[in-house]
């Protein structure tokens, strides 16, 4: 039975495959011709791809000429203006890194729970949306440097905000937090009482609803999300949890890790990175590079 | 509620824009699905047994496992196994793999219903029909085709209502939706966040357009009453 | 020559012989009758000559020429077919079409497939409306022409079964138990109209359990059981002095 579902669907992935493989040609040979010309500069990363042997991740972008970005909606690193372009502080930098390396940026928007298949799946090329690097996410991808400190801070409605302001008072809560977040590492090791849900956002919901009592969601978004003047106006956030750093991540053995790294450097050097972050009002948690 | 009132506009837009991807899917998977079910129903009534059994087969699969599975295998498996994402990149490519999932499921549960139906004509009906000196193909296109279409209109109606509501399974492949499109303001999006009215919006959404489905479905059926 | 002869028809399914040497000759404008008990065979050896079945051995030879001869092609098979009409237990009309649609429908596929319809298609179609019109007229219903199937009653609809059957003009017209479906009181009228055919001699043969209208109408009654011709001759022979057993039995039963 399982043989056979495979085989069928093997043989329509082939299919599929085949029709894109005659598609493709013609960038597959443009690309080949920048490999020989870039294959000096290339040789280490190359040599540690797993990936892919035959062509490294660099040359597959610059190949198709884009680089897809995969976010979701996420105040203030990935969000829509009202013209419906995608801004933030991860958006621009994106982008400039994008131009940078001579490819277009292409945002995606991702189901976040699916991020290691979107990346593995080359739906997208790379996931740049205030990602916590933690040690699943390291052992999952090829990381970046930090480039954006964080901390996981506890939400709660404003009027009780005086009573929890130490760690010994959440044991009282119920806690929302994103499932696979660093929220729940932290509501875990703390023994928190606390219900896993789809996303940070929807753990607002939840202490907005009244269903929690409480949720750990990243500092960042907590600035941008709760308080005066948000749509979250009569939630505040108390105590901080631990810090944390945000990085982006490419498929394993990626060359475009090292490029981003130096791209990182360079714009951190020359004030661009800052000057990016101060409009999105994140400067004070940009990382030296 | 003046705070609404400033966010319709944004909300509105953004919704329209889900449901226009609502309404693609949904016309794209009935024109793929509809004739796609009736090679299948033929295929698995074939007496070449072989052909009748890979057709019982896949229908089988598709029918007995969930869509949002196939969703997943059929979006992510070509990549993640073969290193070729063969959809494309962006929203495209997440269409054209929603597209062909859910024409490959909806032509199963209608392969279903076209069987049912081809097989509750009367077999008098093609015999009248060949003692009359007609070709195979005028006896189903002239006799049987009708008749069968007046029998499978009450479960295709229901098909139908369903896979409105079904188009919203497309967001686990990041298909945006108008239930998407809707969650984004309980997320926060365009300076909306913890908003759950757009909700009652996209509810009405669906409901006007399944209205309007329901009230054509049921003239068709009307207009076929005129024989037994 | 004969209009009909059957040599040695014979038919199984599966193990079962449904058709044991089937032998008999009828001449053109003759009625001929199958008689016996359900099960005898009576029907299939209708579906056999009108090639719902297909014998494993023998020959229906009409007008001189044998139509078994190997696998026809369908063209060839509806062109065998056409020397037959068949008019069923269940009428079997098309539900879709009015009962003028029903007599009309398989002349006008016929007519386009033609190659002379395109340029004659007014008086094509108006030559087979009125054939049509006609055919109701003398089944007695010509003031339900515009009728659906379901909007008549039985015994309407067998009539227009049997205008349909005869739009074809096919050289033997069979009747498998033509009343069988019907209430008593409406099997009169299709009696009276098949009787009505016997008369301006059409060649028929009709299985039926209506003894004395079997009787009154035919020329040659063949009784039949167990898949044998057990009997067959005038009804003045097989009727009423049938020679074997097997028939007085079956006739003391009417």
């Amino acid at each position: 039975m399982k043989k056979t579902m495979f085989a069928l669907i093997s043989a329509a992935a082939l299919a599929a495959f085949t029709l894109t493989a005659c598609g493709s040609s013609e960038p597959a040979a443009t690309s080949a011709a920048e490999t020989e010309t870039e294959a000096a500069s290339e040789e280490s990363s190359e040599a540690e791809s797993t990936a892919d042997a035959s062509e490294s991740d660099m040359d597959y972008v610059k190949g198709k000429g884009t680089l897809v970005v995969g976010i979701t909606d996420f105040e203030p690193m990935d969000y829509k203006d009202a013209n419906g372009n995608w801004i933030g502080f991860d958006a621009d930098m994106a982008t400039a890194f994008a131009e940078s390396i001579g490819v277009k940026p292409e945002f995606v928007e991702i189901d976040w729970d699916n991020k290691i298949l979107e990346l593995d799946g080359k739906t997208v090329d790379c996931l740049w949306n205030g990602m916590t690097l933690t040690d699943e996410v390291k052992s999952a991808m090829s990381t970046s440097n930090a480039y954006c400190n964080n901390a996981q801070v506890v939400i709660v409605k404003s009027d009780v905000a005086d009573k929890y302001q130490d760690e010994e008072s959440l044991k009282d809560l119920t806690f929302a937090v994103e499932a696979g977040s660093a929220g729940e590492a932290q509501a875990e090791a703390l023994g928190l009482e606390y219900t896993p849900v789809k996303a940070q956002s929807d753990a607002l919901m939840e202490v907005a609803a009244g269903t929690s009592d409480a949720a750990i969601i990243d500092s960042l978004m907590a600035a941008a999300m709760v308080g005066e003047g948000t749509g979250y106006a009569d939630l505040t956030y108390t105590i901080g949890l631990n810090s944390e750093e945000y990085g982006v991540g490419f498929r394993k053995g990626s060359d475009l890790t090292d490029t981003l790294n130096e791209f990182f450097k360079t714009s951190y050097d020359d004030g661009s990175m800052l000057e990016c972050a101060e409009s999105y009002g994140v400067q004070a948690a940009i990382v030296e590079q | 509620m003046a705070l609404i009132l400033e966010q319709m506009p944004i909300v509105i837009s953004s919704l329209n824009v889900g449901f226009l991807q609502t309404l693609k899917l949904f016309f794209v998977t009935l024109i793929g699905a509809a004739p796609l079910g009736l090679v299948i129903a033929f295929g698995s009534m074939s007496s070449f047994k072989p052909l009748s059994w890979l057709c019982k087969l896949i229908v089988w699969i598709i029918r007995g496992t969930p869509l949002m599975i196939q969703l997943l295998i059929i979006y992510y498996f070509p990549g993640l196994v073969f290193g070729t994402p063969v959809w494309g990149t962006g929203e495209s490519g997440r269409f054209f793999a929603a597209s062909v999932s859910f024409i490959f499921n909806y032509s199963c549960y209608f392969s279903e219903i076209y069987r049912g139906g081809i097989q509750s004509v009367p077999i008098g009906q093609e015999e009248a029909g060949l003692v009359l000196g007609m070709t195979k193909r005028q006896i189903f296109f002239k006799i049987k085709l009708l008749q069968m279409i007046k029998r499978i209109v009450p479960p295709m109606s229901n098909e139908i209502i369903t896979l409105v509501k079904d188009t919203s399974l497309a967001r686990i492949i990041a298909l945006q939706e108008i239930i998407w499109a809707g969650q984004a303001f309980m997320k926060g999006s365009q300076g909306i966040s913890g908003a759950i009215w757009p909700m009652f919006f996209t509810a009405i959404y669906y409901l006007i357009f399944s209205g309007i489905l329901t009230v054509l479905l049921s003239k068709l059926e009307n207009k076929l009453n005129y024989f037994r | 020559m004969s209009i009909l002869e059957l040599r040695h028809l014979r038919k199984s399914f599966g193990k079962t012989e449904v058709l044991k040497d089937i032998n008999l000759t009828m001449e053109k404008g003759q009625v001929l009758t199958l008689i016996g008990s359900s099960g005898s065979g009576k029907t299939t050896l209708l579906r056999c000559l009108n090639f719902l079945e297909t014998p494993d051995s023998g020959e229906i030879i009409v007008n001189g020429e044998n139509l078994l001869t190997g696998n026809a092609s369908e063209k060839e098979l509806r062109r065998k077919r056409l020397h037959f009409g068949l008019v069923f237990q269940s009428f079997n009309l098309f539900p879709q079409y009015t009962a003028l649609q029903n007599v009309m429908l398989a002349k006008q596929l016929m007519a386009k497939e033609k190659p002379d319809y395109a340029s004659n298609k007014k008086a094509i179609n108006e030559a087979i409306e009125y054939q049509a019109h006609e055919l109701l007229k003398k089944m007695g219903l010509a003031d339900r022409e515009n009728n659906y199937p379901h909007q008549l009653s039985g015994g309407q609809c067998q009539r227009v079964a049997i205008a349909r059957a005869l739009a074809l003009e096919p050289d033997i017209l069979c009747f498998d138990e033509p009343t069988s479906a019907l209430d008593p009181e409406l099997t009169g009228e299709v009696l009276k109209v098949i009787k009505g055919l016997a008369e301006t001699d059409t060649t028929m043969i009709i299985v039926t359990h209506e003894m004395s209208f079997a009787h009154d109408v035919s020329d040659i009654v063949v009784f039949m059981d167990n898949g044998y011709i057990v009997e067959q001759g005038a009804p003045s022979e097989v009727m009423d002095n049938p020679k074997e057993e097997r028939t007085r039995k079956f006739l003391s039963h009417y």
